[in-house]
């Protein structure tokens, strides 16, 4: 019954919209290429054509987007699945109403003069791992390695926590770190390493893929028609403003480049980071594909421990089709 | 509702408590006894306040949960407490607070090094932690040692200004009288310029012990092995358990005024010529 007349509020409200609406945008992360895809669509006037007023707040290292949505300082979020999933768990309920990254760019880099070829060297290493929702892709990884991740010996490894960046394997502090396609990998060539030197192992290739960024609502916010609408008309110019990045890369980094507020970031590396990050939405439409889902999940529930608290159990309504359906048609 | 009414009953019940107290004759137990009800209503009000609004405890957990919590994860808080405080804070304030002392002394015999030591304390003292802790952990480690080293030069600072102060106390006439005796130098120094430096010094040390504490954990978040407190917080931020982060919280305060009660009872052995110690 209630879905009926959502849906008829809906269409009323699909024709209503004139005004500007508000919508606030939190980041996952400092304001970059990653996210490339929104600025765009808020500097060619995306949102605008769609009717919005789209506020998009930078993260960073302190900031948990699930924290700010729940405290009501956000509409909408980007964070990763995992993330999401293990906020939905401890009762922030979170949907994912659309998958603008088709794959992910986290990675495993070593360097070849330590000795590590494959999964089967990595017994007694000192292993960077960034924290913060990162992990959990981690511990699945090591745990069907059969390694342990309280010290080195002949079956674990010792975890560092990293800072974001790539400091540690250049010095030496660690035989393998965390490192995502579009960033810190570039920061490992431009300290002068060379990618000969390197051994990669790319997370969804082994199968422990979790879907990245993603956008992220409160369930009870889209029983709202007028919020549901809003949100239908965000992810369509969102994903627009995608396909423009894509498209026209430099212009992409040059937008990027306008909107940061900080001032820290070169055009060079959002060059170099927008080509990166095309790669990863190429695929997508802005659907989620719950194949992708379904190996996100499995993933998680394939390794849950102490310290790595995702998920315990399989979530439900955790993704819908219902604003994509809508804004892709 | 019934939350709510909770805990503004308990407000009200611990604020007739409060004011009948206060207005009896001061004793020992009256003086225990008004921060105590204070706290307990405070916990009262909050837990009714989080159960009575459903504020998610993401935003903020209730104090309940906070203990179970912590009854559920003492071996990881001691784990933890161990790496921050006992090996990080506890080694770092030793040594930056020892070597503070031991310049200050250099510095008060050698005016030179005044003149060339104190103004690069002062620089030191002026740099930002956050700025300090990442270039500490590429120089030290992930481990400890690097957090050690962050407390180092943080508690080093207002202990080497203090003690510097404090040797200068002894006035002239008690140094006269110590030059009739014929004390030299270190006789001087021993029998009157370090107990009358004593206050000052314990002034540094009781600042230090918060500055230790601080130090040691914020520069866990800049890279660290994976226990100790400041990355437990930092990670369970990021996990949305804010209970095990408000868990480490406590043990934080607890410590904390624990090594500065510490602190206050060792002045008061040492100091209890001073006026400030007459009751």
């Amino acid at each position: 019954m209630t879905k009926i007349v959502a849906g008829a509020a809906l269409g009323l409200w699909g024709t209503m919209a004139q005004a500007a609406d508000d919508v606030t945008l939190q980041l996952k992360w400092v304001t970059q290429a990653q996210f490339a895809g929104y600025y765009v669509a808020k500097d060619k006037g995306f949102y605008e054509e769609e009717g919005l007023n789209v506020t998009i707040k930078p993260g960073g290292p302190d900031i948990a987007p699930e924290q700010v949505i729940v405290g009501g300082g956000a509409d909408v979020i980007v964070t990763w699945m995992a993330a999401g999933l293990a906020a939905r768990e401890r009762g922030v309920p979170l949907v994912n109403i659309a998958q603008p990254f088709k794959t992910g760019g986290l990675q495993v880099n070593c360097l070849k003069s330590t000795g590590v070829e494959s999964p089967e060297d990595f017994a007694g290493r000192t292993m960077g791992v960034w924290f913060f929702g990162n992990e959990y892709p981690f511990y699945a990884w090591m745990a069907s390695l059969g390694l342990e991740t309280d010290g080195a010996d002949e079956n674990g490894v010792t975890v560092l926590k990293q800072a974001f960046s790539a400091d540690p394997l250049i010095q030496g502090q660690a035989d393998c770190i965390s490192t995502m396609t579009y960033n810190e990998y570039n920061q490992i060539i431009e300290a002068g390493i060379t990618p000969e030197e390197l051994v990669t192992f790319n997370y969804l290739e082994m199968g422990f893929g979790m879907l990245e960024d993603g956008l992220y609502v409160l369930e009870d916010d889209l029983e709202d028609p007028a919020f549901k609408d809003k949100m239908v008309r965000f992810v369509r110019a969102s994903m627009k403003g995608w396909k423009y990045a894509e498209e026209n890369q430099e212009e992409a980094a040059e937008i990027v480049i306008e909107n940061d507020a900080s001032g820290a970031q070169e055009l060079d590396h959002q060059l170099y980071m927008v080509g990166e990050v095309a790669k990863l939405t190429a695929g997508s439409n802005g659907a989620l594909d719950p194949a992708d889902y379904e190996q996100t999940v499995q993933t998680l529930l394939s390794a849950v421990s102490e310290e790595n608290p995702a998920i315990t159990k399989e979530p439900e309504g955790a993704w819908t089709h219902e604003i994509t359906d809508e804004a892709l048609n | 509702m019934g939350w709510v009414l909770f805990a503004v009953a308990a407000w009200l019940l611990g604020l007739l408590i409060n004011v009948s107290l206060a207005r009896r004759p001061s004793s020992w137990w009256v003086s225990l006894a008004a921060p105590i009800v204070f706290g307990v209503t405070l916990l009262a009000v909050w837990e009714g306040v989080v159960r009575g609004f459903g504020i998610n405890q993401v935003l903020l957990p209730a104090p309940t949960a906070i203990a179970a919590r912590i009854s559920a994860s003492a071996d990881l808080l001691w784990a933890d407490f161990v790496q921050t405080v006992l090996k990080g804070a506890l080694s770092g304030y030793v040594i930056g607070c020892g070597a503070a002392f031991l310049i200050a002394v250099a510095i008060d015999r050698f005016p030179f090094l005044q003149r060339g030591l104190l103004p690069v304390g002062n620089f030191v003292a002026a740099l930002p932690v956050i700025g300090m802790a990442p270039i500490l952990v590429m120089w030290f480690g992930f481990d400890w040692q690097s957090k050690a080293a962050v407390v180092v030069v943080m508690v080093f600072f207002p202990m080497l200004v203090n003690t510097v102060q404090g040797l200068q106390a002894a006035d002239a006439m008690q140094k006269d009288l110590m030059r009739t005796y014929a004390a030299g130098y270190w006789s001087t120094m021993i029998k009157l310029r370090l107990p009358c430096a004593m206050p000052f010094v314990f002034n540094g040390l009781k600042i230090g012990t918060t500055l230790a504490l601080i130090g040691a954990i914020v520069a866990e978040f800049f890279g660290s092995p994976i226990v100790g407190m400041g990355f437990r917080i930092s990670t369970s931020v990021g996990q949305l358990t804010l209970d095990l982060v408000w868990a480490e919280i406590f043990v934080a305060a607890l410590a904390g005024s624990a090594f500065y009660g510490l602190m206050a009872l060792a002045e008061q052995r040492v100091t209890f010529w001073h006026p400030s110690q007459r009751h």
